[in-house]
Protein backbone atom coordinates (compact mmCIF):
# COMPACT_ATOMS: atom_id res chain seq x y z
CA UNK A 1 0.00 0.00 0.00
CA UNK A 2 1.16 3.44 -1.06
CA UNK A 3 2.56 5.37 1.55
CA UNK A 4 1.43 9.10 2.60
CA UNK A 5 3.63 12.07 3.78
CA UNK A 6 1.52 13.22 7.13
CA UNK A 7 -0.43 9.87 8.84
CA UNK A 8 -2.39 9.91 12.23
CA UNK A 9 -1.78 7.04 14.37
CA UNK A 10 -5.43 5.95 13.69
CA UNK A 11 -4.95 5.89 10.05
CA UNK A 12 -2.00 3.88 10.75
CA UNK A 13 -4.05 1.48 12.56
CA UNK A 14 -6.99 1.20 9.93
CA UNK A 15 -4.21 0.74 7.00
CA UNK A 16 -2.43 -1.79 9.43
CA UNK A 17 -6.06 -3.52 9.59
CA UNK A 18 -6.35 -3.49 6.28
CA UNK A 19 -2.82 -4.90 6.02
CA UNK A 20 -3.78 -7.47 8.59
CA UNK A 21 -6.66 -8.70 6.66
CA UNK A 22 -4.33 -8.98 3.69
CA UNK A 23 -2.55 -11.41 5.85
CA UNK A 24 -5.34 -13.15 7.21
CA UNK A 25 -7.28 -13.28 4.34
CA UNK A 26 -5.76 -13.51 1.56
CA UNK A 27 -7.61 -14.57 -1.67
CA UNK A 28 -10.32 -12.28 -0.54
CA UNK A 29 -8.40 -9.65 -0.71
CA UNK A 30 -6.81 -9.97 -4.35
CA UNK A 31 -10.13 -10.37 -5.28
CA UNK A 32 -11.21 -6.92 -3.91
CA UNK A 33 -8.08 -5.77 -5.35
CA UNK A 34 -8.77 -7.32 -9.00
CA UNK A 35 -12.93 -7.09 -8.98
CA UNK A 36 -14.24 -5.09 -11.49
CA UNK A 37 -16.47 -3.56 -9.77
CA UNK A 38 -14.55 -0.28 -8.18
CA UNK A 39 -14.38 -0.19 -3.94
CA UNK A 40 -13.02 1.21 -1.15
CA UNK A 41 -12.44 1.02 2.66
CA UNK A 42 -12.94 3.84 4.69
CA UNK A 43 -11.90 4.39 8.43
CA UNK A 44 -15.19 4.99 10.34
CA UNK A 45 -13.17 6.30 13.76
CA UNK A 46 -12.23 9.47 11.70
CA UNK A 47 -14.27 12.71 10.35
CA UNK A 48 -15.24 12.62 7.69
CA UNK A 49 -14.52 8.62 6.87
CA UNK A 50 -10.96 9.01 4.97
CA UNK A 51 -10.59 6.18 2.47
CA UNK A 52 -7.66 3.65 3.66
CA UNK A 53 -8.11 1.32 1.00
CA UNK A 54 -8.98 1.84 -2.61
CA UNK A 55 -8.88 -1.28 -5.67
CA UNK A 56 -7.70 -0.74 -8.85
CA UNK A 57 -11.08 -0.83 -10.20
CA UNK A 58 -11.90 2.37 -8.36
CA UNK A 59 -8.91 4.20 -9.76
CA UNK A 60 -9.67 3.63 -13.29
CA UNK A 61 -13.07 4.59 -12.94
CA UNK A 62 -11.66 8.10 -11.15
CA UNK A 63 -8.16 8.30 -12.70
CA UNK A 64 -6.93 9.00 -9.58
CA UNK A 65 -3.50 7.29 -8.69
CA UNK A 66 -3.71 5.72 -5.41
CA UNK A 67 -1.50 7.77 -3.43
CA UNK A 68 -4.12 10.77 -4.63
CA UNK A 69 -6.91 8.71 -3.23
CA UNK A 70 -5.56 7.31 0.20
CA UNK A 71 -6.31 9.55 3.22
CA UNK A 72 -8.86 11.54 1.59
CA UNK A 73 -12.53 12.21 3.26
CA UNK A 74 -14.90 9.79 1.49
CA UNK A 75 -16.64 12.25 -0.39
CA UNK A 76 -14.14 14.13 -1.77
CA UNK A 77 -15.23 12.58 -5.23
CA UNK A 78 -18.61 14.07 -5.57
CA UNK A 79 -19.39 16.28 -8.07
CA UNK A 80 -21.28 19.31 -5.42
CA UNK A 81 -20.29 18.91 -2.41
CA UNK A 82 -22.89 20.83 -0.99
CA UNK A 83 -25.80 18.90 -2.57
CA UNK A 84 -27.40 18.81 0.45
CA UNK A 85 -29.68 16.12 -0.93
CA UNK A 86 -26.90 13.70 -2.05
CA UNK A 87 -25.08 14.42 0.97
CA UNK A 88 -28.17 13.13 2.74
CA UNK A 89 -28.61 9.58 0.84
CA UNK A 90 -24.55 9.14 1.45
CA UNK A 91 -25.32 9.35 5.44
CA UNK A 92 -28.56 7.12 5.36
CA UNK A 93 -26.66 4.77 3.15
CA UNK A 94 -23.62 5.01 5.95
CA UNK A 95 -26.19 5.22 8.86
CA UNK A 96 -28.32 1.79 7.80
CA UNK A 97 -27.01 0.85 4.13
CA UNK A 98 -29.91 -0.18 1.64
CA UNK A 99 -30.59 -2.71 -0.82
CA UNK A 100 -30.46 0.14 -4.05
CA UNK A 101 -27.65 1.88 -2.92
CA UNK A 102 -27.44 6.03 -3.03
CA UNK A 103 -27.21 7.43 -6.55
CA UNK A 104 -24.81 10.19 -6.29
CA UNK A 105 -23.02 12.36 -9.03
CA UNK A 106 -18.57 12.03 -9.08
CA UNK A 107 -16.14 14.22 -10.97
CA UNK A 108 -12.98 12.27 -12.14
CA UNK A 109 -9.52 13.37 -11.90
CA UNK A 110 -10.15 14.88 -15.43
CA UNK A 111 -13.38 16.50 -14.61
CA UNK A 112 -15.89 14.82 -16.45
CA UNK A 113 -18.49 13.68 -13.96
CA UNK A 114 -20.60 10.32 -14.13
CA UNK A 115 -23.25 9.13 -11.65
CA UNK A 116 -22.56 6.07 -9.43
CA UNK A 117 -24.83 4.42 -7.25
CA UNK A 118 -22.57 3.61 -3.65
CA UNK A 119 -23.32 0.71 -1.32
CA UNK A 120 -21.70 0.78 1.83
CA UNK A 121 -21.59 -1.60 4.71
CA UNK A 122 -20.08 -1.22 8.35
CA UNK A 123 -17.13 -3.53 9.30
CA UNK A 124 -17.31 -4.39 13.04
CA UNK A 125 -14.75 -5.49 15.41
CA UNK A 126 -15.33 -8.27 17.84
CA UNK A 127 -17.10 -5.41 20.31
CA UNK A 128 -19.27 -4.95 17.79
CA UNK A 129 -18.10 -1.48 17.01
CA UNK A 130 -17.90 0.15 13.38
CA UNK A 131 -14.58 0.47 12.68
CA UNK A 132 -14.54 0.64 9.04
CA UNK A 133 -17.01 1.16 6.11
CA UNK A 134 -16.76 -0.81 2.98
CA UNK A 135 -18.02 0.73 -0.02
CA UNK A 136 -18.37 -0.63 -3.77
CA UNK A 137 -19.60 1.79 -6.51
CA UNK A 138 -21.79 1.13 -9.90
CA UNK A 139 -20.86 3.23 -12.76
CA UNK A 140 -24.40 4.29 -14.15
CA UNK A 141 -23.18 6.03 -17.00
CA UNK A 142 -24.62 3.45 -19.70
CA UNK A 143 -27.78 3.54 -17.46
CA UNK A 144 -28.23 7.30 -17.49
CA UNK A 145 -27.20 6.46 -21.05
CA UNK A 146 -29.79 4.68 -22.39
CA UNK A 147 -32.46 5.92 -19.83
CA UNK A 148 -32.09 9.28 -22.14
CA UNK A 149 -32.07 7.17 -25.26
CA UNK A 150 -35.38 5.34 -24.10
CA UNK A 151 -37.18 8.65 -23.42
CA UNK A 152 -35.91 10.05 -26.41
CA UNK A 153 -37.32 7.08 -28.27
CA UNK A 154 -40.82 7.47 -26.16
CA UNK A 155 -40.81 10.97 -27.07
CA UNK A 156 -40.19 10.19 -31.18
CA UNK A 157 -42.89 7.11 -30.73
CA UNK A 158 -45.50 9.92 -29.10
CA UNK A 159 -44.88 12.33 -31.74
CA UNK A 160 -44.94 9.54 -34.59
CA UNK A 161 -48.37 8.34 -32.63
CA UNK A 162 -49.77 12.12 -32.78
CA UNK A 163 -48.99 12.27 -36.47
CA UNK A 164 -50.08 9.17 -37.55
CA UNK A 165 -53.70 9.86 -35.81
CA UNK A 166 -54.12 13.17 -37.52
CA UNK A 167 -53.30 11.42 -40.64
CA UNK A 168 -55.92 9.03 -40.38
CA UNK A 169 -58.46 11.71 -38.95
CA UNK A 170 -56.88 13.01 -41.93
CA UNK A 171 -57.99 9.99 -44.38
CA UNK A 172 -61.29 9.60 -42.62
CA UNK A 173 -62.30 13.64 -42.87
CA UNK A 174 -61.77 13.14 -46.63
CA UNK A 175 -63.39 9.80 -47.16
CA UNK A 176 -66.49 11.27 -45.66
CA UNK A 177 -66.05 14.83 -47.52
CA UNK A 178 -66.26 12.94 -51.11
CA UNK A 179 -68.79 9.88 -50.13
CA UNK A 180 -72.13 10.04 -49.35
CA UNK A 181 -72.65 5.58 -50.03
CA UNK A 182 -71.11 4.07 -46.40
CA UNK A 183 -69.75 1.26 -48.72
CA UNK A 184 -67.65 3.83 -50.49
CA UNK A 185 -66.42 5.61 -47.42
CA UNK A 186 -65.64 2.11 -45.09
CA UNK A 187 -64.17 1.22 -48.71
CA UNK A 188 -62.12 4.53 -48.98
CA UNK A 189 -60.89 4.59 -45.61
CA UNK A 190 -59.74 1.08 -45.73
CA UNK A 191 -57.58 0.93 -48.87
CA UNK A 192 -55.71 4.59 -47.25
CA UNK A 193 -55.30 3.01 -43.90
CA UNK A 194 -53.59 -0.54 -45.12
CA UNK A 195 -51.51 1.73 -47.50
CA UNK A 196 -50.27 3.90 -44.90
CA UNK A 197 -49.50 0.33 -42.94
CA UNK A 198 -47.49 -1.20 -45.31
CA UNK A 199 -45.66 2.23 -45.73
CA UNK A 200 -44.94 2.01 -41.80
CA UNK A 201 -43.99 -1.51 -42.18
CA UNK A 202 -41.90 -0.87 -44.90
CA UNK A 203 -40.28 2.09 -43.17
CA UNK A 204 -39.05 -0.04 -39.81
CA UNK A 205 -37.93 -2.38 -41.89
CA UNK A 206 -35.83 0.35 -42.71
CA UNK A 207 -35.15 1.59 -38.96
CA UNK A 208 -37.34 4.82 -40.01
CA UNK A 209 -34.03 6.27 -42.05
CA UNK A 210 -34.81 6.25 -45.62
CA UNK A 211 -36.39 3.72 -48.04
CA UNK A 212 -35.98 3.48 -51.67
CA UNK A 213 -38.02 4.54 -54.16
CA UNK A 214 -38.41 1.09 -55.99
CA UNK A 215 -39.54 -0.60 -52.35
CA UNK A 216 -41.60 2.16 -51.60
CA UNK A 217 -43.53 1.64 -55.33
CA UNK A 218 -43.42 -2.35 -54.83
CA UNK A 219 -44.80 -2.05 -51.23
CA UNK A 220 -47.60 0.07 -52.18
CA UNK A 221 -48.52 -1.90 -55.58
CA UNK A 222 -48.72 -5.28 -53.57
CA UNK A 223 -51.92 -5.52 -52.46
CA UNK A 224 -52.84 -4.75 -56.55
CA UNK A 225 -50.25 -6.83 -58.23
CA UNK A 226 -49.38 -9.84 -56.49
CA UNK A 227 -52.32 -10.16 -54.13
CA UNK A 228 -54.91 -8.66 -56.57
CA UNK A 229 -53.33 -11.54 -59.56
CA UNK A 230 -51.98 -8.42 -61.77
CA UNK A 231 -47.89 -8.89 -61.17
CA UNK A 232 -47.30 -9.68 -65.01
CA UNK A 233 -49.69 -6.51 -66.03
CA UNK A 234 -47.60 -3.77 -63.98
CA UNK A 235 -44.03 -3.12 -64.95
CA UNK A 236 -41.57 -1.22 -62.48
CA UNK A 237 -38.32 0.25 -63.59
CA UNK A 238 -35.80 2.21 -61.67
CA UNK A 239 -33.19 2.34 -59.59
CA UNK A 240 -33.62 2.39 -55.61
CA UNK A 241 -33.70 5.72 -54.77
CA UNK A 242 -33.96 7.11 -51.12
CA UNK A 243 -36.29 9.28 -49.92
CA UNK A 244 -36.59 10.20 -46.44
CA UNK A 245 -39.35 8.74 -44.09
CA UNK A 246 -41.72 11.47 -44.55
CA UNK A 247 -41.51 11.29 -48.35
CA UNK A 248 -41.65 7.85 -48.60
CA UNK A 249 -44.91 7.72 -46.58
CA UNK A 250 -46.29 10.24 -49.15
CA UNK A 251 -44.87 8.48 -52.32
CA UNK A 252 -46.70 5.52 -51.06
CA UNK A 253 -49.61 6.80 -50.55
CA UNK A 254 -49.69 8.41 -53.92
CA UNK A 255 -48.96 5.15 -55.35
CA UNK A 256 -52.19 3.61 -53.29
CA UNK A 257 -54.11 6.20 -55.19
CA UNK A 258 -53.00 5.54 -58.57
CA UNK A 259 -53.50 2.32 -57.99
CA UNK A 260 -56.72 2.36 -56.56
CA UNK A 261 -57.55 4.48 -59.50
CA UNK A 262 -56.50 1.79 -62.30
CA UNK A 263 -58.41 -0.57 -60.49
CA UNK A 264 -61.52 1.57 -60.52
CA UNK A 265 -61.63 3.35 -63.97
CA UNK A 266 -58.20 2.54 -65.58
CA UNK A 267 -56.14 -0.39 -67.07
CA UNK A 268 -56.14 -2.71 -64.28
CA UNK A 269 -59.97 -2.21 -64.66
CA UNK A 270 -60.52 -5.01 -67.37
CA UNK A 271 -58.44 -8.17 -68.63
CA UNK A 272 -55.38 -6.69 -70.55
CA UNK A 273 -54.26 -3.44 -69.46
CA UNK A 274 -51.34 -2.99 -68.27
CA UNK A 275 -49.43 -0.17 -66.28
CA UNK A 276 -45.99 1.33 -66.60
CA UNK A 277 -43.82 2.86 -63.74
CA UNK A 278 -40.44 4.21 -65.00
CA UNK A 279 -38.04 7.02 -63.46
CA UNK A 280 -34.23 8.31 -64.12
CA UNK A 281 -32.77 11.13 -62.98
CA UNK A 282 -31.58 14.12 -64.37
CA UNK A 283 -29.24 16.73 -63.86
CA UNK A 284 -30.26 20.41 -64.33
CA UNK A 285 -27.93 23.58 -62.72
CA UNK A 286 -30.38 23.32 -59.61
CA UNK A 287 -29.53 19.64 -58.50
CA UNK A 288 -30.10 16.59 -60.28
CA UNK A 289 -34.03 15.74 -60.54
CA UNK A 290 -36.18 12.39 -60.27
CA UNK A 291 -38.49 12.46 -63.26
CA UNK A 292 -41.25 9.34 -63.11
CA UNK A 293 -44.06 8.10 -65.16
CA UNK A 294 -47.01 6.55 -64.63
CA UNK A 295 -48.20 5.60 -67.98
CA UNK A 296 -51.36 2.69 -68.69
CA UNK A 297 -52.26 0.94 -71.62
CA UNK A 298 -54.44 -1.05 -73.28
CA UNK A 299 -57.34 0.15 -70.48
CA UNK A 300 -60.59 1.23 -71.42
CA UNK A 301 -61.21 4.92 -73.33
CA UNK A 302 -60.31 7.54 -70.54
CA UNK A 303 -62.98 9.95 -69.75
CA UNK A 304 -61.80 13.28 -68.16
CA UNK A 305 -63.47 13.15 -64.75
CA UNK A 306 -66.02 15.76 -64.10
CA UNK A 307 -64.42 16.73 -60.50
CA UNK A 308 -61.06 16.18 -59.12
CA UNK A 309 -61.26 13.34 -56.58
CA UNK A 310 -59.53 13.37 -53.34
CA UNK A 311 -56.66 10.76 -55.74
CA UNK A 312 -55.94 13.49 -57.95
CA UNK A 313 -55.54 16.02 -55.21
CA UNK A 314 -53.25 14.14 -53.25
CA UNK A 315 -51.06 13.89 -56.33
CA UNK A 316 -50.75 17.16 -57.59
CA UNK A 317 -51.57 19.19 -54.61
CA UNK A 318 -50.31 17.16 -51.53
CA UNK A 319 -47.25 15.07 -53.03
CA UNK A 320 -45.97 17.94 -54.96
CA UNK A 321 -46.08 20.26 -52.14
CA UNK A 322 -44.30 17.27 -49.52
CA UNK A 323 -41.50 17.07 -52.48
CA UNK A 324 -41.26 20.29 -53.17
CA UNK A 325 -41.90 19.57 -57.21
CA UNK A 326 -44.46 19.09 -59.23
CA UNK A 327 -46.79 16.28 -60.21
CA UNK A 328 -49.62 16.22 -63.01
CA UNK A 329 -52.49 13.83 -64.01
CA UNK A 330 -52.73 14.03 -67.99
CA UNK A 331 -56.25 11.65 -68.57
CA UNK A 332 -55.20 10.70 -72.10
CA UNK A 333 -57.92 8.85 -74.03
CA UNK A 334 -55.46 5.96 -74.28
CA UNK A 335 -54.19 5.78 -70.75
CA UNK A 336 -53.68 7.81 -68.20
CA UNK A 337 -50.38 9.47 -67.43
CA UNK A 338 -48.82 10.57 -64.27
CA UNK A 339 -45.77 12.65 -64.87
CA UNK A 340 -43.90 13.35 -61.51
CA UNK A 341 -40.84 15.86 -61.32
CA UNK A 342 -39.16 16.18 -57.61
CA UNK A 343 -35.69 16.98 -56.20
CA UNK A 344 -33.87 13.93 -56.14
CA UNK A 345 -33.11 13.70 -52.33
CA UNK A 346 -29.69 14.13 -51.60
CA UNK A 347 -27.43 11.16 -51.09
CA UNK A 348 -30.31 9.26 -52.97
CA UNK A 349 -28.28 6.47 -54.20
CA UNK A 350 -29.07 3.03 -52.60
CA UNK A 351 -25.64 2.12 -51.67
CA UNK B 1 -48.89 15.21 -46.66
CA UNK B 2 -52.37 14.18 -45.41
CA UNK B 3 -52.75 16.48 -42.58
CA UNK B 4 -52.21 19.26 -44.16
CA UNK B 5 -54.26 18.72 -46.82
CA UNK B 6 -57.05 18.43 -44.17
CA UNK B 7 -56.20 21.55 -42.51
CA UNK B 8 -56.12 23.03 -45.98
CA UNK B 9 -59.85 21.37 -46.21
CA UNK B 10 -60.88 22.68 -42.72
CA UNK B 11 -59.44 26.32 -43.11
CA UNK B 12 -61.78 26.39 -46.50
CA UNK B 13 -64.59 24.77 -44.69
CA UNK B 14 -64.02 27.80 -42.16
CA UNK B 15 -64.68 30.31 -45.08
CA UNK B 16 -60.94 31.00 -45.43
CA UNK B 17 -60.26 32.47 -48.97
CA UNK B 18 -56.47 32.01 -49.69
CA UNK B 19 -54.86 28.80 -47.82
CA UNK B 20 -51.00 28.87 -48.37
CA UNK B 21 -48.51 26.09 -47.13
CA UNK B 22 -45.02 25.74 -46.91
CA UNK B 23 -43.45 22.37 -45.65
CA UNK B 24 -40.06 23.44 -45.02
CA UNK B 25 -38.45 26.27 -43.24
CA UNK B 26 -36.94 28.03 -46.27
CA UNK B 27 -40.09 27.89 -48.33
CA UNK B 28 -42.12 29.39 -44.99
CA UNK B 29 -39.58 32.03 -44.80
CA UNK B 30 -39.65 33.46 -48.16
CA UNK B 31 -43.74 32.88 -48.24
CA UNK B 32 -43.59 35.66 -45.41
CA UNK B 33 -41.15 37.61 -47.19
CA UNK B 34 -43.06 37.62 -50.20
CA UNK B 35 -47.08 38.36 -49.25
CA UNK B 36 -49.33 39.19 -46.05
CA UNK B 37 -50.60 37.12 -44.01
CA UNK B 38 -53.97 37.68 -41.63
CA UNK B 39 -52.85 34.35 -39.53
CA UNK B 40 -50.38 31.62 -39.76
CA UNK B 41 -50.64 27.72 -38.25
CA UNK B 42 -47.46 26.73 -37.38
CA UNK B 43 -45.81 23.57 -36.57
CA UNK B 44 -43.10 23.21 -34.68
CA UNK B 45 -41.19 20.77 -36.19
CA UNK B 46 -40.99 20.96 -40.50
CA UNK B 47 -39.49 18.32 -41.91
CA UNK B 48 -37.41 17.03 -39.21
CA UNK B 49 -36.19 21.06 -38.04
CA UNK B 50 -37.43 23.20 -35.54
CA UNK B 51 -39.63 26.18 -37.26
CA UNK B 52 -38.32 28.81 -34.73
CA UNK B 53 -36.91 31.03 -38.03
CA UNK B 54 -40.84 30.69 -39.25
CA UNK B 55 -42.13 31.98 -35.73
CA UNK B 56 -39.58 34.71 -35.35
CA UNK B 57 -40.11 35.79 -39.13
CA UNK B 58 -44.19 35.80 -38.47
CA UNK B 59 -43.39 38.03 -35.12
CA UNK B 60 -41.53 40.59 -36.87
CA UNK B 61 -44.20 40.71 -38.99
CA UNK B 62 -46.53 41.25 -37.03
CA UNK B 63 -48.69 37.92 -38.01
CA UNK B 64 -50.68 36.45 -35.59
CA UNK B 65 -49.80 32.73 -35.24
CA UNK B 66 -50.51 29.52 -33.45
CA UNK B 67 -48.98 26.15 -33.03
CA UNK B 68 -49.58 22.71 -33.72
CA UNK B 69 -47.54 20.15 -32.53
CA UNK B 70 -47.88 16.23 -32.47
CA UNK B 71 -45.75 16.24 -29.48
CA UNK B 72 -47.98 16.01 -26.26
CA UNK B 73 -45.72 16.97 -23.73
CA UNK B 74 -43.29 19.61 -22.73
CA UNK B 75 -44.01 23.17 -24.52
CA UNK B 76 -43.30 24.38 -28.15
CA UNK B 77 -40.65 26.94 -28.70
CA UNK B 78 -38.54 29.23 -25.70
CA UNK B 79 -39.80 33.05 -26.03
CA UNK B 80 -43.57 32.02 -27.50
CA UNK B 81 -44.72 30.09 -24.64
CA UNK B 82 -47.41 32.95 -24.89
CA UNK B 83 -49.01 31.63 -28.13
CA UNK B 84 -52.02 28.39 -28.75
CA UNK B 85 -50.60 25.52 -29.12
CA UNK B 86 -52.83 22.89 -31.26
CA UNK B 87 -51.81 19.63 -30.87
CA UNK B 88 -52.09 16.69 -33.18
CA UNK B 89 -54.91 15.26 -33.61
CA UNK B 90 -57.23 17.77 -32.85
CA UNK B 91 -60.96 18.98 -33.70
CA UNK B 92 -62.47 20.85 -36.17
CA UNK B 93 -63.96 23.04 -33.54
CA UNK B 94 -60.92 23.94 -31.53
CA UNK B 95 -59.09 24.56 -35.36
CA UNK B 96 -62.10 27.08 -35.46
CA UNK B 97 -62.08 28.73 -32.23
CA UNK B 98 -57.89 29.09 -32.44
CA UNK B 99 -57.85 31.09 -35.18
CA UNK B 100 -60.52 32.74 -34.30
CA UNK B 101 -58.73 33.90 -31.19
CA UNK B 102 -56.10 35.59 -33.15
CA UNK B 103 -58.06 37.50 -35.63
CA UNK B 104 -59.36 40.60 -34.93
CA UNK B 105 -62.88 40.82 -34.08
Amino acid sequence: MAKIASKSDEQRDAEANVEGFEEKLGPFVVAAETTRMAMVFADARQLGNPIIFANDSFLSLTGYDRKEILAQNFNFLMAHVADAEALARIKAEFESGSDCGAEVLYRRKDGSEFWSDVFISPVRNKNGDVVQYFASFVDLTRHKEALTQSRMLIDELNHRVKNTLATVQSIVWQALRTNSNPIAIRSAIESRLLALSLSHDLLTRENWKSAGLLDVVHNALAPFGVAGGRADRITIKGENIRFPPQAALALGIAFNELATNAMKYGSLSNEKGSVLIEWKTAPTPEGDRLILHWRERDGPQVKLPSHRGFGSRVIERGLAHELQGTAHLDYRPDGLVCAINIPTPLGALDG
Amino acid sequence: MLIIMMIESMLTDLGCESVTTAATVVQATALIDGQAFDAAMLDVNLNGTNSRPVADALAARGVPFFFSTGNGNHHSMEGYGDRAILRKPFMYQDLAATLTGLLPR
